[in-house]
């Protein structure tokens, strides 16, 4: 049974040994024949087949499989496909199949994926092939997919084996974790669903409805994303809150033992409240303002740059 | 039987190159360097070790340096000078486009947002990432791509927005409203979908920095380019809606075809765009300038480029090169207009050099020579970047077409033999498509079509064909046959696909 669930057409065949590319070529030569054929071409290097099914569409094939021992190719002959859309079905009296991440019968990029030889994590002593052609050492960033987070969202990496997400959608600090850093291979891949996985555990999470709040405490501030710029690697975040700027710079704290958030409003032109869940994790201290419980208030001129330490419940 | 015949081509090759080497002999003036014998010739440009150089953005800076994001994020400059490539930015997602505003400012467009990355201190690094514009919806789906920008001569850019894909998923949390009826059925597993803002749209961002609504229909719009005189063109990939893949003239407030997008039309009130009849959306739709006929001309076609090089390119100046990914090719458009619309061919460039598949990006180097990205992102393609560049031998090739009354004038790069004049050397069908929801379409209402005389002028450069039919709504196919210049040397492409939106008024010419 054949299931399509992709989002375009596609055929499958099963050829003789060995016929896999001899197969795809000649489909390729029906040229505008192909769609009326099916893209099956009339050789006796194919087996069996199921001609092109839409997306969602199902079909069946019943074949008694070979005696003869062999590697029988199956392989999808739509246009483009065939190069790389393909497996292999073994006739054998072996108890075991070859490893996939060496077996030569399937595409490689399903060998990279699948064997355990060619896992590709995001870095550091995970990573069997460098991610990129220079050595990241933090503090980086990228651009992500990832849970817990709007699809605008912004993964960095800090000393200390601390990382931290911010949302560019809401533009705020989403959460923040220990350990490793991010997986991107399936995001790289352009795999469908993919998103970047978190190589650690998730210490803090932004549970507020928004922690800044600008003139009036009880009115969430609209925001809007400007961009960031790099202070030593550091991105520093601009954004507005009912339109008046916001940076933000956030690094370790010097033992790791938390987050250290700087911000500058410099044209505030009214009082400014940062604002905690009770019960979070982590322990807030300020430089400049006063608290009242899980709020703390700056006046306009406190505003104009502030630092609020995040440190880890022990 | 087989021997016999590998004899036979065997002699024939042999005879050829003789006759070839008669006419280099004499035609060879010892004071010359003699041509080479191909007119283009292809080179890889390396790249670095722990790249993955899927491209997803070519331009140049005004000293011959080229820039490049690749998929990975990365944004890096390439001097040919000394074959040494540096990072200029890094982190950013998919990035599917850049454009230089100065030498270190470029604008990049990726997932999230179009970027304005800068290098204020001069260390050759970015340290500004600006937010150009991100006012437009990201689902999450993994087929949400961002093209562009390409920029007009009054400062405004344009992006185009990927469908998302019934193949995969949205995440939890969105950017922008949603709206269901931007997907064909409750779950969407049906057709390339557009649940949030101006998913299928072509956007024009405002030099005050708006981001309007341009024109929509679009299904998977991976190449905007401008041509000399400032139209805008674009393609889209053959799927649902889209039986073969086209290139657009791209206007504002025109709906192309694919209905996901029409829900974010200002001013929709007709629900669901996927229930309303195809004839509806059929009388909606502006149709496409060229089609390039699936499994014969290109299955999926990336960035069109126009040829900026003033002839430094080769014989095409002014015209489209766009590029393919499902082959080792680019595929060259002349366009023309008639009635007020635009209509034209396209034909193969670039076939059998040497040319990688996932051809996604073109660009023209100040040397005119023609830079081409690959990729395959999961897909059929290529990875790295290769050089096209012109020897200074002008192929045998068709360099206009243009519909007469009666059929097609053909202009060739140089002056053909009598084989030219001889009818029996051109086939040619025509065929059209279906628009429907089915993914892409056979070619329907196939018919051979008779050619009744093929007339040499011009010296001997143009060839005008009458045809024994021609209707508006078709694709016609010519296959060329054995037609030589007169220099002996045999057309660099045989097949040419032309398609006639409008016949020309007022009959023969």
């Amino acid at each position: 049974m054949f299931t399509n669930t992709d989002d375009m057409a596609h055929n499958l065949l099963i050829t003789k040994p060995g016929a896999r590319e001899a197969v795809v070529q000649a489909a390729l030569q029906l040229a505008e024949k192909g769609p009326a054929q099916n893209y099956i071409p009339n050789t006796a290097n194919v087996l069996w087949s199921i001609p092109v099914i839409g997306p969602d569409e199902k079909a069946t094939l019943s074949f008694t499989a070979p005696a003869k021992k062999g590697v029988y190719p199956y392989v999808c002959t739509f246009p483009g496909h065939g190069f790389v859309m393909y497996g292999a079905m073994y006739v054998t009296d072996k108890q075991e199949l070859p490893d996939i991440g060496n077996d030569l019968n399937i595409p490689e990029s399903r060998r990279k994926e699948n064997g355990a030889a060619g896992k590709t994590t995001g870095h550091g002593a995970h990573t069997a092939k460098p991610a990129h052609p220079y050595v990241l050492k933090p503090p980086y960033l990228y651009r992500v997919f990832i849970e817990g987070a709007g699809p605008a969202a912004i993964a960095v990496r800090l000393p200390h084996q601390l990382s931290y997400c911010w949302d560019a959608g809401s533009c705020r600090l989403r959460f923040a974790w220990t350990g490793d850093f991010v997986d991107n291979s399936a995001l790289w891949a352009g795999h469908k669903d993919a998103t970047a996985a978190i190589l650690g555990e998730v210490f803090y999470r932004d549970k507020t409805a928004y922690p800044l709040r600008i003139k009036d405490p009880g009115v969430i501030p609209a925001t809007a994303f400007k961009g960031y710029r790099l202070v030593d690697r550091y991105p520093e975040f601009h954004y507005t809150i009912d339109g008046t700027s916001v940076y933000e710079l956030i690094k370790p704290e010097a033992d790791g033992s938390g987050l250290v958030r700087t911000f500058r409003i410099p044209g505030a032109a009214y009082p400014v409240w940062f604002v905690f869940t009770p019960g979070d994790g982590i322990k807030y201290t300020s430089s400049a303002g006063s608290w009242e419980g899980n709020k703390l208030v700056l006046s306009a001129e406190e505003a104009g740059s502030f630092v609020i330490t995040m440190t880890r419940d022990k | 039987m087989g021997r016999h015949a590998n004899v036979m081509t065997m002699k024939w090759s042999f005879n050829i190159f003789v006759l070839a080497l008669m006419v280099l002999a004499a035609c060879a003036d010892p004071g010359k360097p003699e041509l080479p014998a191909e007119s283009y010739k292809i080179d890889t440009v390396p790249t670095p070790d722990g790249l993955t150089a899927e491209v997803g953005g070519l331009d140049f800076l005004s000293d011959g340096r080229l820039i490049a994001c690749f998929i990975r994020g990365e944004v890096m400059i390439y001097d040919p000078k000394t074959r040494q490539w540096t990072l200029f930015a890094e982190g950013l997602q998919e990035p599917l486009g850049i454009l230089r505003v100065t030498d270190s400012e470029f604008l990049v467009m990726q997932r999230p947002e179009l970027t304005r990355i800068k290098d204020t201190d001069g260390d050759g690094q970015a340290d500004e990432y600006e937010n150009a514009t991100d006012d437009f919806g990201i689902s999450g789906n993994y087929h949400e791509f961002n093209y562009g920008p390409v920029a007009d001569k009054e400062g405004n850019l344009f992006i185009g927005l990927n469908t998302a894909s019934h193949g995969g998923g949205i995440l939890p949390e969105l950017r922008g409203a949603f709206n269901k009826d931007g997907r064909d059925g409750d779950n969407g597993r049906k057709q390339m979908y557009s649940v949030v803002p101006y998913r299928g749209w072509i956007m024009k961002l405002t030099p005050s920095g708006k981001l309007e609504p341009y024109c929509s229909g679009f299904r998977s719009p991976n190449g905007l380019g401008f041509d000399l005189e400032g139209n805008l063109f674009v393609t889209d990939n053959q799927g649902d809606w889209v039986g073969t893949s086209p290139l657009f003239h791209a206007e504002q407030g025109k709906f192309y075809g694919h209905p996901a997008s029409l829900v974010w039309e200002e001013g929709w009130t007709k629900g669901n765009p996927f229930e309303l009849p195809p004839a509806e959306l059929d009388r909606m739709r502006s149709k496409a300038a060229v089609l390039f006929p699936h499994g014969i001309m290109a299955n999926s076609p990336s960035e069109p480029r126009c040829d900026i090089t003033g002839g430094k390119f080769g014989p095409f100046a002014g015209q489209l090169f766009v590029g393919e990914m499902n082959q080792g090719r680019i595929v060259r458009v002349m366009l023309e207009q008639v009635g007020g619309e635009w209509q034209g061919a396209c034909v193969p460039f670039a076939d059998n050099i040497g040319l990688r598949k996932g051809n996604n990006r073109l660009v023209f180097a100040p040397d005119g020579s023609l830079w081409v990205g690959q990729a395959e992102h999961g897909w059929l393609g290529d990875a790295g970047i290769q050089r096209i560049s012109f020897t200074g031998r002008t192929p045998t090739d068709v360099l206009q077409m243009h519909i007469t009354g009666k059929g097609f004038d053909l202009e060739f790069t140089q002056a053909l033999d009598s084989s030219g004049a001889n009818p029996a050397n051109y086939q040619v069908r025509r065929y059209r498509y279906e628009y429907h929801k089915k993914y892409g379409s056979d070619q329907i209402d196939v018919q051979d079509i008779s050619v009744n005389g093929a007339a040499l002028s011009g010296g001997g450069k143009k060839v005008s064909l009458s045809l024994g039919e021609l209707s508006p709504g078709y694709v016609y196919e010519f296959k060329l046959g054995d037609i030589k210049g007169r220099d002996g040397t045999p057309l660099a492409n045989k097949t040419i696909c032309y398609t006639v939106n409008r016949l020309r008024e007022g009959g023969a010419q």
